[in-house]
This record gives structure tokens, C-alpha cells and sequence, in this order.
């Protein structure tokens, strides 16, 4: 439940950040989606479970700040989960670099969705032409988020909550730790 | 028949999650002019949240361009005093428009335009994703907003509500893709649909042999039931005839700029 409670805290974090702080911190209309490389994470370490519970959660809670159709983000962050759920015992997940190569393949499978909910389901004019023309920077900045979130997360952890550990993290920040 | 269903339980599972969430996404499509329960709670604990946040942001990039950024500002005064004095200039002209203007409409008996009540309000945070263009005022039922209001600046069209919670709303820009304005040509009154692009406009339905020019401005044209007539949409960027069809291609470039949108007018009107 503790798990739970913190993802929770983290995804309505990271939707604050993505409202409010992308917005004025960068410069163009792109910005890194946050919410899907916590996805990804819950989809490499979570059960299938709570994770498809989270990621629906997550995804309506997005819904609600982005777009006009509540339950779009939903359905993008739960296929997006149960993806990386069903091939992540393929990989060896204690390494780092799969979740960036999730998050990669994540921001394609999510333009995907995207693209062809909007199109057989709503109305949504040019919309995945506009998904189309923005999916290489959405693909580097998410990577580069990835990369800031693995190295300055357990950082963070370590220097001000040490007697705390990050649900699950331990498992990929090897490779970034001390 | 268990045994197969054992064994291919979890992709069975997944399946049936996926249509699940695809049902309640359609189910949702159908009340999408209404703002649930679901919705109206995030936005109102997130609200402060978000006030906060732009809050602090903004002291920060106030405390940042006045006291420490100031090698700009001597340029930047010049140019103002320079603009000021052109401004000046058009004011006098406009002034003349104005007087004339009046003496016409006293001449031919028009009907004085009824002004909307407008409602000032802040925007608060933007679009959490990419792909569409929503933003977050700090207004909503409690003063009197409901889904369906337009949403202006004094350089145009801005949006209109779609959500609505008792202190907040969310607005869809004119550039979002699903959002569509009913629009006139000023010059030649060419009727047409403007569609969002992202970050400019697409003029639809304009046929092919109505004379558009790039720099023409475009206006609500008050037929669509959301904006009243007369704001500023934008200006035609480009024009693209082609060979054959019974349209032509325009992109108009908004007159507002979304990247700076800090406050805005709510429009409100009598509920139908």
C-alpha cells in the first residue's frame, strides 16, 4: 500500500511539473511526458495487477490536463504498461539502459495508440499529423528526462531520505550509484 | 476449456483490460460536453497546487528580469520610446476612424452592438502533453463560467471553455486540432472553417475561386454559436489554389500569441 501511496504522490508530481513548470522552464510546445517513463518503470517493476491499476489512474489524471477526451491517456498508458509488462521478462531488467530503451519504444507505442484511437474513435482533425510532426523531439526529450530521472532520483534519495528506499528503484540505479 | 483459459490467463486479462478502457473511453466521448466528477475533483485539489507553483515561478522570473537582467533594458527602452511615438502617430489616425465611424452608424440607424460581459481570469497552468492545446484558469462555475464560453484576449480569440469546475476551468486554444471557428475573410467576406493546427490555423472550406491574399486578416464570423462576431482569428500566412478541387489551401498565423497567454476574458452570457 506504502508502494501505492508513493507512486500516487509521484505521478500527481510530475503531472504539476508537466503543467506548470515545462511550460515556462522551455522554450517550445514539446515537453518530455513525464508519466509515461513512470509507466515504464511500473511496467519493469510492478505486478500486473496494481501496475494496470496505476497506469489507467495515471492516464485519466492526465486526461484531465491535457486534451478533451477523458480516458484517451488511459487507454495509451495502460496498453503502453501491459507491453512493457509482457515483454520485460524477455529482458534482464536490473539494467538501466532497458528502461531507456523502453521509454523509447513506450513513446512510439503510445504515438500509436494515440494516433489510431483519434482517428477510428473521435473526430480530432489534423491531430496525428501534429503527433506525427513532434514524435522525434517528444522521443529525445523523454529520453533525456529518463536519463536525468535514473541518475538524480536515487541521488536525491540517498542524500535526503537514506533510512527510505524509492520503491523498486534499487533494481535499475546500479549503474548510476555511488 | 479452464485449462486453456489457465494457461493463457494473462494475455486473456490484458485483453479484457484494454476493452474495458476502450469502452469507457467511448462511454466518455458521449458526455463530453460535460465536465465529471472525476474531472471537476482533480482540478480543484491540483488548482492550488498549480497557483502555487505559477506563484512561485513567476516571483522568481520577476525577481530574475528586474533586478538581474538588465542588460537589455536600455535597448528595450529605446525601442519602446521609439514605438511610442509611432503608436502616437496611429492613434491620431485612429482617432479620425473613430469620429467618422460614428457619425455613420448615427447616420444609417444602427443598432448599437451589445458588449458581452467579460471576466477576467489568469491562466494557471497549460496542457500537460504535446499533442493538444488546453489551458487552466483560475475561474470556473462559482463566477459563473460553463463549458461552451469563449475565452478572448484583446488580440483575438483565444478558446472556448470545455471543462468546468466550481474554481476552475479548462479552455481548448483555437490551435488545438479538435477545435473548429466559424470564420469570415475580413476583406472579401470569404466564409470558411478555421481549424486548429498546433501552432496555426487552417482555413477549410474557402472555395477555390474566392479571391484570399496572404495578409488578409481573419474574423469570427458569430454563425458558430460560440464566439460573437467580429474577433481576430489571424492573418493569412499562405494560399494554395492547386490544379484542381473545390477548395483552397490557407494557413492563417493567430493573432494570439498562446506562448505568452497570461490573462484572459472570459465571455459570459445568458445560459440558453
Amino acid at each position: 500500500m506504502k508502494r501505492v501511496f508513493a507512486y500516487l504522490f509521484l505521478g500527481v508530481v510530475f503531472v504539476l511539473v508537466q503543467t506548470t513548470l515545462f511550460s515556462r522552464l522551455l522554450p517550445f510546445q514539446t515537453k518530455p511526458d513525464l508519466l509515461l517513463i513512470l509507466i515504464v518503470y511500473l511496467g519493469l517493476t510492478e505486478n500486473f495487477l496494481r501496475g494496470s491499476f496505476l497506469a489507467y489512474l495515471f492516464g485519466c489524471l492526465l486526461d484531465v490536463f491535457s486534451g478533451t477526451y477523458l480516458g484517451l491517456c488511459g487507454l495509451t498508458l495502460l496498453v503502453v504498461f501491459l507491453a512493457v509488462r509482457g515483454t520485460a521478462s524477455h529482458f534482464n531488467t536490473e539494467s538501466s539502459l532497458l528502461l531507456l530503451f523502453m521509454v523509447f519504444c513506450g513513446t512510439l507505442l503510445q504515438s500509436a495508440v494515440l494516433i489510431l484511437a483519434l482517428v477510428f474513435f473521435v473526430d480530432a482533425g489534423s491531430s496525428w499529423l501534429i503527433i506525427l510532426g513532434r514524435l522525434l523531439p517528444q522521443l529525445l526529450l523523454n529520453l533525456l528526462a529518463a536519463l536525468v530521472l535514473l541518475w538524480g532520483l536515487p541521488r536525491l534519495q540517498r542524500r535526503f531520505v537514506p533510512f527510505l528506499a524509492i520503491p523498486g528503484l534499487h533494481r535499475l540505479d546500479s549503474r548510476y550509484g555511488p | 476449456m479452464l485449462e486453456l483459459f489457465r494457461k493463457y490467463r494473462t494475455p486473456l486479462l490484458a485483453g479484457c483490460l484494454v476493452l474495458a478502457a476502450l469502452l469507457l473511453f467511448s462511454v466518455n466521448l458521449r458526455q463530453r460536453p460535460r465536465t465529471t466528477l472525476f474531472e471537476k475533483a482533480i482540478l480543484q485539489i491540483t488548482a492550488p497546487m498549480q497557483k502555487g507553483i505559477d506563484s512561485a515561478c513567476e516571483f522568481v522570473a520577476d525577481t530574475w528580469s528586474h533586478y538581474l537582467w538588465l542588460v537589455e533594458t536600455s535597448r528595450l527602452n529605446e525601442t519602446l520610446r521609439t514605438e511610442n511615438r509611432r503608436m502616437r502617430q496611429e492613434l491620431d489616425t485612429l482617432e479620425e476612424v473613430r469620429l467618422a465611424n460614428e457619425r455613420l452608424r448615427s447616420l444609417l440607424d444602427f443598432k448599437e452592438e451589445v458588449a458581452l460581459p467579460a471576466l477576467p481570469a489568469q491562466v494557471i497552468a497549460e496542457d500537460s502533453s504535446s499533442w493538444f492545446r488546453t489551458v487552466v484558469i483560475d475561474k470556473g462555475s462559482e463566477d459563473g463560467v460553463r463549458e461552451g464560453l469563449p475565452v478572448v484576449v484583446p488580440e483575438g480569440a483565444v478558446g472556448r471553455v470545455i471543462k468546468c469546475a466550481p474554481r476552475q476551468a479548462r479552455v481548448l486554444l483555437v490551435t488545438d486540432a479538435s477545435s473548429s471557428v466559424a470564420t469570415l475573410v475580413q476583406r472579401n467576406r470569404t466564409r470558411g472553417i478555421c481549424r486548429g493546427q498546433g501552432d496555426e490555423l487552417a482555413l477549410e472550406f474557402a472555395l477555390r475561386q474566392e479571391d484570399i491574399a496572404v495578409g488578409d486578416q481573419v474574423i469570427t464570423s458569430g454563425t458558430g454559436g460560440v464566439f460573437p462576431k467580429g474577433l481576430t482569428l489571424g492573418r493569412v500566412s499562405g494560399v494554395d489554389r492547386g490544379g484542381y478541387g473545390l477548395f483552397q489551401t490557407v494557413t492563417v498565423i493567430p493573432a494570439v500569441d498562446f506562448s505568452r497567454l497570461e490573462e484572459v476574458l472570459v465571455l459570459l452570457r445568458e445560459e440558453q
